[in-house]
């Protein structure tokens, strides 16, 4: 029975046992090696930290995908859940050694596009900010362009009406470019832009003859000017001539002058005088307080004086009202 | 097993479908049987281990060279088209994912197995086949030895091992050439393929790939030793071909529902 060979079995091949166990072992190591690139390739083998990402609607959000710091996946998505408040809860595992792009002040967004899962981004701007710790929870800030796209073509919508009407036939647009036509026709008229300003031929002559007017005014104006001039002349003659006012005006100034130094040596005398009446009156105040001490003196006199009397009074009484005078 | 010739006259719609289902349940209990002898301690004897280790590499090395470099060239052409279709498009950062998919998660295993029966597993049955009806297998019987047991197992063992080892380093070659394809002879982006990688295959995937490689290397390691009842008559062949191939499509069929459902 050991030794039954198989009627399958082809040639003997040399080596067979050790080539079959050889194979074997290869098999075996492939195996092996699939495990374990799929768990690598998973993120089986790195340290992580939790990030919890909030997000009103995670449609589209797959266990697996990427986050993305500058385009490059720095943690993926774990796991998904909704919370008691009713929003989706993402978690998403960090590699520790990826984490230092994580920041307190990260923003982290979700966009979806038109094509493909929505894309999970981080925003770090400040990167000497503390690093984002282990299970802290942020919000994430959704942009859906599928979701703008009524939104846009409803603007649209609106902005094509608007051209619709400002480009319909009695629309206040047209109107407006038949008048700047009219205008134009105007100004390459015979009258000009004074046609087109004042409308009507009749005031454009008007003004025309207005403006004739004006001119021989102004040639008027021209002669009288030439008069003044003469005029000035004359006077510049009579005042800063030989005989002029001003010389006379020269005078009389000095004459000012020296009446006012007269003035000023009077004035001096005066406040001699008016020093004397401060020394004179410095000593009617000594007076005046000597006249004081005076009256002091006379008043304690006549207290001891009406003391006397009081007491002759008491002693002798002159002048004794003897009348009793009842109640 | 199933025994008895069913008539040359043709078949009602009711018995039609009565040996339609034997056939099933014939298969079924000839793959219970087969699973009961790997796990019975005679059947792992040293003189058998040996068999069954010798069958593998006869089974395996003359198809590797062939299938490695057809399996390739088939890649590299496929892995073209989905690179420049996806390039053309704007959209060459899923061309990845679509390569790993199309490639290492269906069309792999599914031609490794194909190439397992084709190459070993129908030649192979073809052989008990005409062991068994030459009665050399009824010779063993009566010298107290099981056919089954050191003859069919072992075969289909081999098969499975065979078939594994293709999808194995198929896909590992087919990774290999799409990272080149896609980066070049560099290592810069072998972070990035790595991640991209780990994205498809999610813990379900896995599970499904690893069943769908399973029962397709069982399916053809199993149905072509399967005796039919027409055993000798024309047919007979086409049948076993023909139940191989609807195996094949309907695990093929399963595993796309659980990808992609």
């Amino acid at each position: 029975m050991e030794n039954q060979q198989n009627p399958l079995e082809p040639s003997p091949v040399a080596q067979l046992d050790l080539k079959a166990r050889l194979l074997l072992a290869a098999l075996l190591l492939l195996i092996a090696a699939a495990a374990a690139f799929v768990l690598y390739a998973r993120g089986a083998f790195e340290r992580t930290q939790t990030l919890v990402l909030v997000a009103d609607n995670a449609e589209g959000v797959v266990v697996g995908m990427d986050l993305s710091f500058a385009g490059f996946p720095i943690g993926r998505v774990n796991r998904i859940e909704l919370s008691d408040e009713g929003n989706a809860r993402i978690i998403v595992y960090v590699p520790l050694k990826d984490a230092r792009w994580l920041r307190q002040s990260s923003v982290f967004t979700m966009e979806s596009g038109l094509v493909g899962a929505p894309r999970i981004r981080a925003y770090s701007g400040i990167l000497t900010d503390p690093p984002l710790p282990d299970g802290a929870v942020r919000k994430v800030l959704s942009g859906d362009l599928a979701a703008e796209i009524p939104r846009l073509v409803s603007g649209l919508r609106d902005v094509l009406t608007n051209v619709t009407a400002m480009t319909a036939d009695d629309a206040p647009l047209n109107e407006a470019l038949r008048n700047v036509q009219a205008t134009t026709d105007k100004l390459k008229g015979p009258r000009g832009a004074l046609g087109a300003l004042l409308g009507d031929d009749k005031d454009a002559a008007k003004l025309i003859t207005a403006l004739d007017r004006a001119n021989t005014l102004l040639a008027r104006l021209d002669g009288l000017v030439l008069k003044t001039d003469g005029l000035v002349a004359k006077a510049d003659t009579q005042v800063f001539g030989e005989q002029g006012l001003l010389r006379d005006g020269q005078a009389s100034l000095r004459q000012l002058n020296a009446l006012l130094a007269e003035a000023r040596m009077s004035l001096k005398k005066v406040d001699a005088v008016l020093i004397d009446a401060q020394g004179i009156a410095s000593n009617t105040r000594s007076a005046t307080a000597d006249l004081g001490t005076l009256r002091a003196e006379v008043e304690s006199s006549l207290r001891k004086v009406e003391q006397l009397v009081n007491e002759v009074n008491r002693r002798w009484p002159f002048a004794r009202d003897t009348e009793i005078k009842l109640p | 097993m199933a025994s008895g010739n069913p008539p040359s006259a043709p078949a009602s719609p009711a018995r039609a479908l009565r040996l339609w289902l034997a056939g099933w349940w014939t298969l079924l209990m000839f793959g219970a049987r087969l699973l009961v002898l790997l796990g019975s301690k005679s059947s792992w004897r040293h003189s058998q281990r040996r068999l069954m280790l010798h069958l593998f590499y006869l089974a395996t090395q003359p198809m590797l060279l062939s299938f490695c470099l057809g399996s390739a060239i088939i890649a590299l052409v496929i892995i073209r088209i989905v690179l420049a279709t996806a390039l053309s498009y704007g959209l060459s950062r899923y061309a990845l994912d679509v390569l790993v998919r199309t490639l290492v998660l269906e069309l792999i295993p599914l031609s490794a197995a194909l190439f397992a029966a084709l190459r070993y597993t129908l030649p192979a049955a073809e052989g008990l086949r005409v062991s068994r009806l030459q009665g050399l297998h009824k010779a063993q019987l009566a010298r107290g030895l099981d056919p089954m047991r050191d003859q069919v197992l072992p075969q289909a063992l081999a098969g499975i091992l065979s078939s594994w080892t293709l999808t194995l380093l198929s896909a590992a070659l087919t990774l290999l050439l799409t990272y080149l394809s896609v980066y070049g002879f560099s290592t810069w982006g072998l972070d990035g393929f790595v991640r991209g990688v780990g994205q498809v295959f999610g813990p379900v995937i896995v599970l499904i790939f690893l069943l769908k490689t399973l029962l397709l290397s069982l399916a053809v390691a199993i149905i072509p030793m399967l005796p039919a009842p027409r055993e000798g008559r024309p047919g007979a062949d086409i049948g076993r071909l023909a139940r191989l191939l609807s195996v094949i499509l309907l695990i093929e069929l399963l595993s796309l529902l659980g990808n992609y459902y």
